[in-house]
């Protein structure tokens, strides 16, 4: 092994560290009693206690603030899959100046800072009595899922040769079939990317749930941030705790996408 | 199985005109190349054959109904594109039947199909991969193989052989020869390769910019090219052209060049006095004679000589113009040796210089 390997090898060892010790470090945190945590020197060994996790757990607030983030975010995802993909298909399939457009335009939406969008929405579900509904936050977040998925699948779309369609014309489908059957399934790597970036986006999505919600339809990370004002002591411990309950979802989804997209990517050879 | 008409058709898109009054009739059962170089609306036409490119004026009729608006599906027709355009995410088998399943056709049949078609193109071993874990030729056979099992009216083919090495070309043309022998379907083949037009169609359509320079057999636009681009187009090494101006004598004319004259009896030509015609000659029908030669002959210093094998090709320059001699190897002559090159009467072609149109009557 030469040495400017060794090197490649050493640093990308270093990036790895710097990544992932911050979470190992919360992951330790959420388990340790606050004195444990307050210490000079920090401890990497100590006893275990559940205390921290219990206590998020119990509260009412977080289970509840867990559903409505369940449901919110994957409603929306489902609704920007729905919307988005076919749109993504027309603008990849049947480009013209209006499609060139659009696509600028659901990209500039992206440009916008997010308090921009949540003041004008925050008049608008106030007007309409659904302020802090999860209805609301749905549609809000839709908007932005439709936006990702639209701007994240016309790439995959594209990739899709024109011929493999055009043969499935010949062999009698129509432009739905040709969708559903051929596209759909031949694009399938990069749209669950698109998917599974729209889902963790809006997932963490703190600012516009932020102004929009202030009890029913809180999401988890507003919940979480809502622990730092518990009292007196920054109680970190159960802070720790909160990020790691939030965490898990994700994962999951990314664990359980990241294992099926491996099998579509491996070839299957004898 | 159907006959093809199509009527005056054309293609445009916006203000540019890339088909222009295209009328052809393929006969049931025939095999129908479109030839010519690449942009010259050949894949435009059989892509409106298929359906998949819209027909801007004209008719088509495939088995004598009038299918300009048809989709794809309906028009009993199977298509082989250049780049196999197998589906990515299905195996062979899956490939194969998926036009007969989306025709709701029983499983069983289904099966046996398959079985039938998979044992006449050799793929039952590969039946259960992905395309992506074949070979070009193999896939290329798959998309034969999908084409067939639809039995449809027509088979189109746009240039189905290009993405193959030579060898695997010509094993693949022959193989389509054979399966087109015992299947007997109407077939149009897009293709810009000469060998693979002369060798599979009963009729040769010639495209040159939108426009049909010559339709027949190949042995019609091999030995009697309708127009100057024709000559040139077909023919490997490519034919010789002088251009020449034809003078009447006694016995007949005489062909004139800047430095030589050609005597000819012009009984087969529609020749003019003061017109200038270009004269095509293959290099495998200009030889070097003897001294007694007494046909139309030039004489040249050979400049180059290429050895193709069995033959070999003598270059030589007249009047600034470089012309081949193709002979068999055995002869070949010292570069730098000064010939007589002659031919024969019957052998030369003559085009009207501006028209580029046959003089032949």
């Amino acid at each position: 092994m030469n040495m400017s390997r060794r090197f490649g090898q050493a640093f990308l060892l270093l990036m790895v560290f710097m990544v992932l010790f911050p979470l190992l470090w919360t992951l330790l945190n959420a388990f340790k009693q606050n004195v444990d945590i307050l210490t000079r020197a920090p401890k990497f060994i100590f006893t275990p206690v559940l205390d921290n996790m219990i206590f998020v757990l119990s509260r009412q607030s977080v289970l509840q603030a867990l559903v409505n983030s369940l449901i919110i975010c994957l409603v929306s995802v489902v609704v920007g899959v729905v919307l988005g993909l076919p749109a993504a298909y027309a603008i990849a399939r049947y480009p013209n100046r209006i499609t060139d457009e659009l696509q600028f335009f659901v990209l500039s939406l992206r440009f916008l800072p997010p308090v921009a969008v949540a003041i004008p929405l925050m008049v608008i579900w106030l007007n309409l009595g659904l302020y802090d509904t999860r209805l609301a936050m749905i549609v809000t977040y839709s908007l932005l899922t439709i936006s990702i998925t639209i701007w994240l699948s016309v790439p995959g779309f594209q990739q899709v040769p024109k011929e493999i369609e055009e043969a499935a014309r010949v062999d009698g489908c129509g432009v739905y079939a040709v969708f559903f059957r051929i596209a759909l399934p031949v694009a399938a790597r990069t749209l669950l990317g698109a998917v599974a970036f729209s889902f963790v986006l809006i997932w963490n999505e703190f600012l516009i749930a932020l102004m929009l919600t202030t009890s029913d339809a809180r999401t988890l990370p507003i919940v979480a941030s809502e622990m730092s004002q518990l009292g007196m002591d920054v109680p970190w411990g159960i802070l720790n705790a909160a990020v790691i309950l939030l965490s898990i979802p994700p994962l999951l989804l990314l664990g359980l996408l990241s294992s099926f997209m491996n099998s579509v990517f491996s070839r299957k050879k004898k | 199985m159907a006959g093809i008409i199509c009527k005056h058709i054309n293609k445009k898109y916006g203000e540019l005109e890339v088909v222009e009054d295209f009328s052809l009739e393929v006969a049931d059962q025939e095999f129908i190349v479109f030839l010519g170089p690449s942009g010259c609306g050949k894949s435009t036409i059989l892509r409106m054959l298929a359906g998949l490119e819209d027909i801007t004026g004209g008719d088509l009729l495939i088995g004598g109904q009038r299918m300009n608006d048809a989709e794809p599906g309906d028009r009993g027709i199977a298509m082989v594109f250049q780049n196999y355009a197998l589906y990515p995410h299905m195996t062979i088998r899956e490939n194969i039947a998926f036009g007969l399943r989306r025709q709701k056709t029983p499983e069983s049949e289904i099966d046996q199909r398959v079985g039938a078609v998979t044992k006449t193109l050799g793929l039952k071993p590969y039946l259960g991969r992905k395309p992506t874990a074949l070979s070009g030729g193999q896939q290329q056979r798959v998309a034969i193989a999908r084409a067939m099992i639809k039995t449809p009216d027509v088979f189109l083919f746009d240039e189905p052989l290009s993405n193959l090495d030579a060898k695997l070309r010509a094993h693949m043309r022959v193989e389509i020869a054979r399966l087109h022998k015992e299947l007997r379907t109407t077939s149009v083949y897009v293709t810009h390769d000469q060998m693979e037009a002369m060798t599979l169609a009963d009729r040769i359509v010639l495209l040159n910019a939108g426009r049909i320079e010559q339709i027949g057999t190949p042995e019609e636009i091999y030995s009697a090219p309708r127009t100057l681009f024709v000559a040139g187009f077909i023919g490997t090494p490519a034919m010789n052209f002088l251009t020449l101006r034809p003078r009447r004598t006694e016995t007949g004319w005489q062909l004139c060049g800047d430095s030589f004259q050609l005597a000819i009896s012009g009984s087969a030509f529609d020749l003019h006095e003061g017109q200038q015609v270009i004269m095509g000659l293959r290099p495998s029908r200009l030889r070097p004679v003897d001294a007694g030669f007494s046909g139309p002959s030039v004489q040249g210093e050979v400049s180059l000589t290429e050895f193709h094998g069995d033959s070999v090709l003598a270059s030589f320059s007249l009047d600034g113009v470089d012309l081949g001699s193709l002979m068999p190897a055995e002869e070949r002559p010292r570069e730098g040796a000064n010939l007589t090159f002659g031919f024969a009467e019957e052998d030369i072609h003559l085009f009207d210089a501006g028209s580029g149109i046959s003089l032949r009557c």
